[in-house]
């Protein structure tokens, strides 16, 4: 018994770094800046090193962590504030739709043409509590109810959030596109390159 | 199933957040209803965009040994 809780430190600790990587991605969308994502995961990791009695073996650690880092960064740079922006004035806007309405066939070449830094940019323009549901469900491969868990929240404010993040995103992207001349909006024609 | 009805369930289809007679039901449309294929593929094509483009960032190796002397 002395030997398996002496043990069991070291075996909680390394499990819940294989999930570094996550955490790490999690922080650095949220915080957009990398040293601030470095201070809040290794926040993160201490508080899991201190709580780890209430972690029950066997259920989603990469959840439960994800989960503290996202709580205290909620704390640290946000105040707790969570309803700080709302996407409620997105309207539905359906990328696939308005890029067959403005002639750019096929529809998927202008997602191959599209840079991943600007991505990546659309993502963190997104409030922090969409980006956090696009993060974990669309980067990380959450289920709904495992991004429900994590969040704290019914499944149905996951897909509601979710829904909202994607029409904000696909607007974005399409202005990007626009924007940089993959499409052509006026014209309706996809350029040569 | 008719095209309204599968926009609907594509997220959730996409998502795999559908139950097997939903997913079956949407499987069905698609097959028969090149619009909503392509609007699925492409739906398909923009998460993994999401994805690759977002998932590339790995912890800095320097502070990943630095969290494992602070937790070790």
């Amino acid at each position: 018994m002395a030997e398996s809780q002496s043990q069991a430190p070291t075996t909680f600790a390394e499990e819940a770094l294989t999930h570094l990587d996550t955490l790490y991605r999690g922080a650095l969308r949220l915080t957009r800046d990398p040293d601030q994502a470095q201070d809040l995961v290794q926040e993160a990791y201490l508080r899991a090193l201190r709580y780890q009695h209430s972690y029950q073996t066997g259920t989603n650690m990469k959840a439960w962590l994800f989960a503290i880092m996202r709580n205290l960064f909620w704390d640290r740079f946000k105040g707790s504030r969570k309803e700080d922006v709302s996407l409620d004035d997105v309207g539905e806007f359906v990328l696939y739709d308005k890029l067959r309405d403005e002639g750019a066939k096929p529809e998927a070449d202008v997602l191959d043409k599209m840079a991943a830094s600007e991505v990546v940019a659309a993502v963190e323009e997104l409030p922090p509590l969409h980006r956090e549901v696009v993060l974990l469900v669309d980067v990380e491969g959450f289920s709904y109810k495992d991004a429900a868990e994590t969040l704290g929240v019914p499944i149905g404010t996951v897909m509601s959030r979710l829904h909202r993040a994607r029409q904000q995103l696909q607007k974005s992207l399409f202005e990007y596109a626009v924007e940089s001349g993959i499409v052509r909006a006026s014209n309706k024609e996809m350029p040569t390159q | 199933m008719n095209c309204p009805d599968c926009k609907e369930k594509l997220d959730r289809y996409v998502d795999r957040e559908l139950n097997s007679t939903e997913v079956l039901e949407v499987q069905l449309h698609l097959e028969g209803c090149p619009d909503c294929m392509d609007s699925y593929e492409f739906q398909t094509h923009l998460k993994r965009l999401i994805k690759h483009s977002c998932d590339c960032d790995t912890a800095p190796a320097a502070f990943r040994e630095k969290l494992r002397q602070i937790l070790s």
